[in-house]
């Protein structure tokens, strides 16, 4: 019996291995992909058409130049709008893993327990990417400029998939925490619009309520739509990249670790 | 020489959940080689027995050993050559038989090839092929327990535990899963299964425990359990123990 190898954890070959298998479940089974890809790209056009023309900026600048300054601002809130909301998906799927029969089986396998955790996470940052380059598609001919052509846009897709990550590793703890997956469906996309909308995604956090100017003000929603303006615009990146980073990596470890525990908890 | 290790040890196991006592003091050896079959009424413990055996669980007291690795502190060691297949089928609903496989090798440590192999290998023995490609979320009842067992052999175990692995199978499909259980007999794996088909017990496990309220009430071959109850069946030897009429 001693002669088997000692068993070592695998943790790199492991997630790619579970995020493998994800991605595979949404290959065999694309009817999965319709709604993360089509219903970003809805809003967008209906937020576009129904608010792209508000006058915004100074009104020296004519009205035509103001509304055209609205699109360059209201996009990029969108875009990372559509990740914050679509953050909470991860969350479930964990549930619905951990739910099923293949959790027990995961946990009597040699392999790394974080693994279904990063696996998952992994996955579901192609489904980010390919929301923010089907967006940012949509959005060129709606009106929306990106400087830095391709380089820029590329910078915005990952930036996206940065944010939307560490939204989602948040996703998997407070989904873990609530362990009831029905619980988690009605209650995980509470603090998503919240995080969505009390933010200067939609306007600048001046014209938002007098209360929400300070949380908004603090919002990692806030700084990810200030990055991709600025990198929209082609420059002035320093701060709100700085914020945005401290900010993702908190999310992405804090609530890492607090979830990697839970998974891993013995019952 | 024969190894003494015993392929599995319990000694004194306690699990409460809350006010529950679901294992309250369990001793239980299995030899190397042998089928040992856990009977009990619902809600004996059985089931937390093998979740503890498989390390899904951790005892509140007592120790136990599974191939000589402590279940509780070397997991890892006892998950590299175990399988488990549980109640529920630990399965991809949305994959097909053959990625579930290859996922379920890959992850207990098999290279691709290594893993393709043994797929390919466990498909044909245990009735799939042509279904291979199939997604699992299509498979019948039968054919999904073939997959999980095929799934939990992946990485051939030297132990496997079985929860009611023939539940609420037809009868054709329960023969040809302890045709496929005999098999691995044959070839020397230890097996550990639940069940709450006695007859089965009756034929096939070479030794038996019986578990009622968390403790273990009687425990031996079935002739030795029949002859000490003065009972013509283990449904008899079974009902006189736990004083269960209902033994479903």
């Amino acid at each position: 019996m001693m002669t088997a190898p000692t068993v070592a954890a695998r943790p790199a070959r492991d997630s790619a291995l579970i995020a493998g298998r994800n991605l595979r479940v949404l290959a065999k089974n694309p009817g999965r992909m319709i709604y993360p890809l089509v219903q970003p790209v809805v809003l967008l056009v209906m937020f576009v058409s129904v608010f792209g023309n508000l006058a915004f900026g100074t009104p020296a600048a004519g009205a035509h130049a103001a509304a055209g300054a609205y699109r360059q601002f209201l996009i990029p809130g969108i875009i990372i709008e559509n990740a914050t909301l679509t953050a909470p998906t991860t969350g479930l799927a964990l549930l619905r893993d951990a739910g099923s029969g293949l959790a027990d089986r995961f946990r009597s396998l040699p392999m790394s327990r974080v693994a279904v955790l990063a696996g998952r996470a992994a996955a579901d940052a192609v489904v980010f990417a390919a929301q923010a380059v089907l967006l940012l598609a949509v959005a060129a001919p709606l009106g929306f400029r990106v400087g830095g052509g391709l380089a820029g846009d590329a910078a915005i897709v990952g930036l996206t998939v940065a944010f939307g990550l560490a939204l989602a590793v948040l996703s998997s703890w407070f989904a873990l925490l609530l362990g009831d997956q029905e619980t988690a469906e009605r209650v995980l996309f509470f603090p998503a619009i919240a995080l969505a909308f009390i933010s200067s995604a939609f306007a600048p956090v001046s014209d938002l309520a007098g209360w929400m100017q300070p949380i908004a003000r603090a919002n990692p929603v806030t700084a990810a739509a200030a990055v991709i303006r600025a990198l929209a615009a082609g420059g002035g990146l320093a701060a709100p990249l700085a914020e945005l980073g401290a900010w993702l990596a908190a999310l992405i470890l804090i609530p890492g670790l607090l979830a990697a525990r839970r998974w891993n908890a013995p019952r | 020489m024969t190894d003494p290790t015993p392929a599995i040890e319990v000694a004194g196991v306690k699990k409460a959940f809350g006010r529950v006592k679901a294992l309250d003091g369990v001793d239980l050896t299995v030899r190397q080689g042998s089928l040992t079959a856990l009977l009990g009424p619902n809600g004996a413990g059985k089931t937390t027995l093998v979740r503890i055996i498989a390390t899904l669980s951790r005892p509140d007291q007592g120790t136990v050993r599974v191939l000589g690795f402590d279940v509780a502190r070397q997991p890892a060691e006892v998950r590299a050559r175990i399988g488990l297949t549980g109640q529920y089928a630990g399965l991809e609903e949305a994959l097909s038989g053959r990625d579930n496989l290859m996922l379920i090798g890959r992850l207990a440590g098999l290279r691709r090839a290594a893993a393709r192999a043994r797929a390919a290998e466990l498909t044909a023995g245990f009735g799939l092929s042509g279904a291979e490609n199939r997604l699992v979320k299509t498979y019948s009842g039968g054919m999904r327990r073939r997959l999980d067992l095929a799934a939990s052999l992946m990485a051939r175990p030297s132990l496997l535990v079985l929860d009611e692995p023939t539940t609420g199978l037809d009868p054709g499909s329960r023969q040809q899963l302890w045709t496929v259980l005999m098999d691995l007999k044959a070839e020397g794996t230890t097996m550990l299964l639940t069940t709450q088909y006695l007859e089965e017990a009756d034929r096939f496990a070479d030794l038996l425990y019986l578990l009622d309220h968390g403790k273990v009430i009687a425990s031996g071959t079935a002739d030795a359990l029949k002859a000490g109850a003065k009972a013509a069946s283990l449904d008899d030897v079974f009902l006189a123990l736990t004083g269960n009429a209902a033994a479903g």
